[in-house]
């Protein structure tokens, strides 16, 4: 086994030659692909800083120049270690690719990173401001179950009530949606600044609770569209 | 190391394919019968011996129940997928099918990969028969819309064929790397598939890039049972209602004449591609003759259900890509079934633009399959693939929920970790189920694989395991396991739910030894012709020499006698009687050899350069 820094994971060694390598892809001696560096983040992994304003266009082109180099297709002829190595890197990067492309899984994935943001563990709790709108559309919803189940006369007009209350809902998602991007380029003029852990806790924590909110609208938007295509079923 | 061929392993034929490198064009293999198409038919004789392709079709009418087609279908199913299946198709299944169905042909019983793996010889044998060399290495495609499963069980087919199998990839994904080569299209791509038994949707983005063009997959979708068969099947029961109805005789009870039924319904539905009515004019094991003019209308309306069913993956493939059906810059129409006017029309009316039909549909699939092996074999030069997972992948949770952990339209290869560790103080297995699929439930998505890791007694929540799930280039999963205390890697033995294990094929490759025989039996052959083939061009160069003039008339009429013998045993498939007839053709020429020989001295004595002698 190659000899590996304890704290980063990196590879000191290359797996081949056996010359010293740094954390690149491939071996500057040799030229042979080298093992990911473990626990390496998907950032890193695309050559970027931890930043959450991107260039959708330029990250694909990024993905795409490391795709030609990792891809699996290139190992074939090599060896069972080479050809694992290439799974593993290429899996890894299009692993990168598909959480860094999306804004929400972007910062998703930071914050939990960084701790803030435990898997499974986020707030399902109405968002006080929208509490009144929240219980007006639950009675909304069980209004036209039940009128659903008793064959009720009522169904067009709730019907048109959802569909009102869906595009509220959908127009709050897209005010979140916009707040977060503010909170993106806040956080990255904040790295730019060489920002102090605690302030880059805190603005990781007001990103936290806009997510907490974000998926909460997200999930009563899912539940109308779940009903009223019940409706149209 | 051999070429690589592109190998198209269809629900009713089954092609093979090469990369031609002086035309840079992929090119098709013919068979003996010169045509690229293999029927994917396979029969047992009484013997006991197997034969695949056109031979095993004409036998579908003369002994059907030694005769199976659209082995596909069963593919990497359980007996439960298929209720459906055996209602309409002539499959014999075996009562020993547990968690891979069995069936039965005459008095044998086979598995689906085994029975595909017949197929993959014969194509095998087209290609070396084509090359003069051994092929061992080949890229299959599959339906894009393949579950592990299935994936898994062509893998096993090639592996029985004596085949490595160096990449699955995906039939429209197949598709659109031919037609890229073919026209150098740009844009975004959508292929729509439909086969002779599967239908699949894949939306691509190609791209220039300033190392080559890239392939991308945004989304996939399909339906593993929907295509030309079904067509063929509700043709048939129309047929034999009204042959109920009128002749008051239900042709299911006479297994040949259905066969020869359904051969004549096939025709006529590929006829009314062309013409507006088909008469069937089918002669009844009763001896009367069953009459019916077919018309392209009644016909169009019967299938209109089956082509409507085509159109929601198109709308979720499209949903998923997030794209819309006016953006497409091309559409492209393969598979057989997308001859019928009617899924033409209707693919053009839901795009908005005439779809490519330039390459013949029969061949399309095989052809970038062909692309794709040279791509392997040379490595990425300036073609780059990028194929997605068609369906997410995730384990059980508590309550029997489906946790994601990858989700489907990820570019492959992809993979997720998770952490595992026990409720119970000393558990030494943590038990895992993984799932495909897009449904909350466990019970409602496809089980792949169940296995337990090991782990050392602790007290709960002490063990920490680290699983690695991996979906390769193929879209078939791999799972590691890892401890993180030891940092020990755990081996993980995984049970495939519906798929024979690693021992089951290795056993399947230990029985069929006596194939492995033929195949090194096919080898000799090849070789000992390509052997004779380079002596009787010798031989025959040595006789047009003015030096063979000196040869006495016996002598000459011995060789011509031992030429005329080595070219009927090259014709045969005997490799040994092939090297006995060269060596007397060897012996007859000895004379002639000499005589050639000498005269090459004395004309370098002459001072004659050799090339001119």
């Amino acid at each position: 086994m190659p000899e590996t820094n304890s704290t980063t994971g990196f590879a000191l060694t290359c797996w081949s030659c056996n010359v010293r390598t740094d954390d690149g892809q491939f071996c500057k001696g040799c030229g042979k692909i080298q093992p990911a560096p473990a626990g390496s983040d998907y950032f890193a992994l695309l050559g970027l800083l931890p930043k959450l304003a991107i260039d959708p266009a330029a990250l694909e082109q990024r993905f795409h120049q490391l795709s030609w180099k990792l891809h699996p297709d290139n190992f074939v002829r090599s060896g069972d270690f080479e050809r694992s190595l290439s799974l593993d890197r290429s899996s890894q990067l299009n692993d990168a690719y598909r959480t860094l492309r999306e804004p929400v899984s972007r910062v998703e994935y930071l914050l939990r990173r960084r701790g803030v943001r435990k898997e499974g563990a986020t707030k399902q709790q109405a968002p006080p401001e929208l509490l009144e709108e929240v219980f007006a559309l639950n009675e909304s919803l069980d209004e036209l179950r039940s009128a659903r189940r008793n064959g009720g006369s009522r169904l067009v007009d709730l019907r048109q009530k959802l569909e009102a209350a869906q595009q509220n809902f959908e127009t709050r998602l897209a005010e979140v949606d916009a707040k977060l991007e503010t909170m993106f380029s806040a956080w990255d003029s904040a790295l730019d600044r060489g920002a102090d852990e605690s302030e880059q806790q805190e603005l990781m924590a007001r990103m936290n609770e806009i997510l907490n909110r974000r998926s909460y609208i997200r999930n009563l938007v899912a539940n109308v569209q779940h009903e009223l295509a019940e409706e149209n079923a | 190391m051999g070429r690589t061929v592109g190998i198209d392993l269809g629900t009713t034929y089954s092609l093979v394919a090469y990369m031609d490198c002086e035309t840079g064009r992929p090119r098709c293999i013919p068979g003996p019968y010169g045509t690229p198409l293999c029927p994917s038919v396979v029969s047992v004789d009484a013997d006991g011996s197997i034969v695949a392709g056109e031979a095993a079709r004409r036998r579908l009418l003369t002994q059907p129940d030694r005769t199976i087609y659209s082995v596909k279908r069963l593919m990497g199913r359980g007996v439960a997928d298929i209720a459906e299946d055996v209602k309409l198709f002539p499959f014999r299944i075996a009562p020993e099918s547990e968690h891979v169905i069995r069936v039965r042909l005459g008095d044998r019983v086979f598995t689906p990969p085994e029975v595909s793996a017949f197929i993959l010889r014969e194509l095998k044998s087209w290609a070396e028969d084509y090359f003069q060399e051994p092929v061992s290495r080949a890229v299959i495609t599959v339906p894009a819309y393949f579950n592990d499963a299935q994936r898994q069980a062509t893998k096993d087919a090639g592996r029985l064929a004596g085949l490595e199998v160096l990449r699955l990839v995906n039939e429209p994904t197949a598709a659109a790397l031919a037609y890229g080569l073919h026209q150098e299209q740009r844009g975004h791509v959508a292929v729509y598939d439909l086969g002779g038994g599967t239908f699949d949707i894949s939306i691509l983005k190609l791209i220039s890039s300033a190392e080559g063009d890239i392939y991308q997959v945004l989304a996939t979708n399909g339906d593993t049972h929907l295509g030309g068969d079904d067509v063929d099947n509700l043709l048939l029961a129309r047929a034999r209602q009204d042959i109920i109805e009128h002749y008051a005789l239900d042709i299911n009870d006479y297994p040949e004449a259905l066969q020869e039924l359904r051969k004549d319904l096939i025709a006529a539905k590929h006829a009314l591609s062309d013409s507006d009515a088909h008469p069937i004019r089918f002669p009844l094991p009763s001896g009367s003759v069953y009459f019916r003019e077919l018309r392209r209308a009644e016909f169009q309306e019967w299938i209109a259900p089956l082509v409507d069913r085509s159109m929601k993956p198109v709308k979720m493939a499209l949903a998923d890509a997030k794209l819309k059906p006016q953006v497409m810059d091309e559409v492209v129409l393969v598979g057989g079934s997308t001859r019928i006017p009617l899924v033409r029309r209707r693919v053009e009316e839901f795009f908005g633009r005439r779809p490519h039909t330039e390459l013949n549909p029969d061949e399309v699939v095989a052809l970038g399959a062909a692309v794709q092996a040279h791509i392997l074999d040379r490595g990425v030069e300036n073609m780059l693939l990028l194929d997605v997972t068609p369906l997410s992948l995730g384990i059980e949770t508590m309550g029997g929920v489906v946790a994601k952990l990858i989700p489907r339209n990820s570019t492959i290869p992809a993979s997720a970790q998770e952490l595992f560790t026990t409720g119970v103080d000393h558990q030494t297995g943590i038990d895992l189920h993984v799932l495909q699929g897009e449904r909350e439930l466990a019970a409602d998505c496809r089980s792949l694989a169940r296995f337990q890791l090991k782990v050392p007694p602790l007290p709960a929540g002490m063990a920490r395991v680290e699983v690695r799930f991996t979906i390769d280039a193929s879209g078939i999963l791999q799972v590691h396991a890892k401890d993180l205390h030891t940092g020990e890697a755990r081996s993980v033995n995984v049970q495939p739910s519906y798929g024979l294990t690693d021992a089951e094929v290795e056993r399947m490759l230990e029985e069929s030894i006596d194939f492995a025989e033929q195949d090194f039996a096919q080898r000799q052959l090849i070789e000992a012709r390509n052997e004779g083939h380079a002596i009787l061009h010798a031989t025959e160069k040595g006789l047009r020499e003015e030096a063979a003039a000196e040869l006495p008339a016996a002598e000459r009429a011995r060789i011509d006698v031992a030429i005329g013998a080595l070219r009927t045993a090259m014709a045969g498939t005997d490799y040994k009687l092939v090297r006995a007839r060269m060596d007397e053709l060897n012996q007859a020429t000895a004379n002639l050899a000499e005589l050639l020989i000498n005269r090459v001295l004395h004309a370098t004595v002459e001072g004659k350069r050799l090339d001119e002698v």
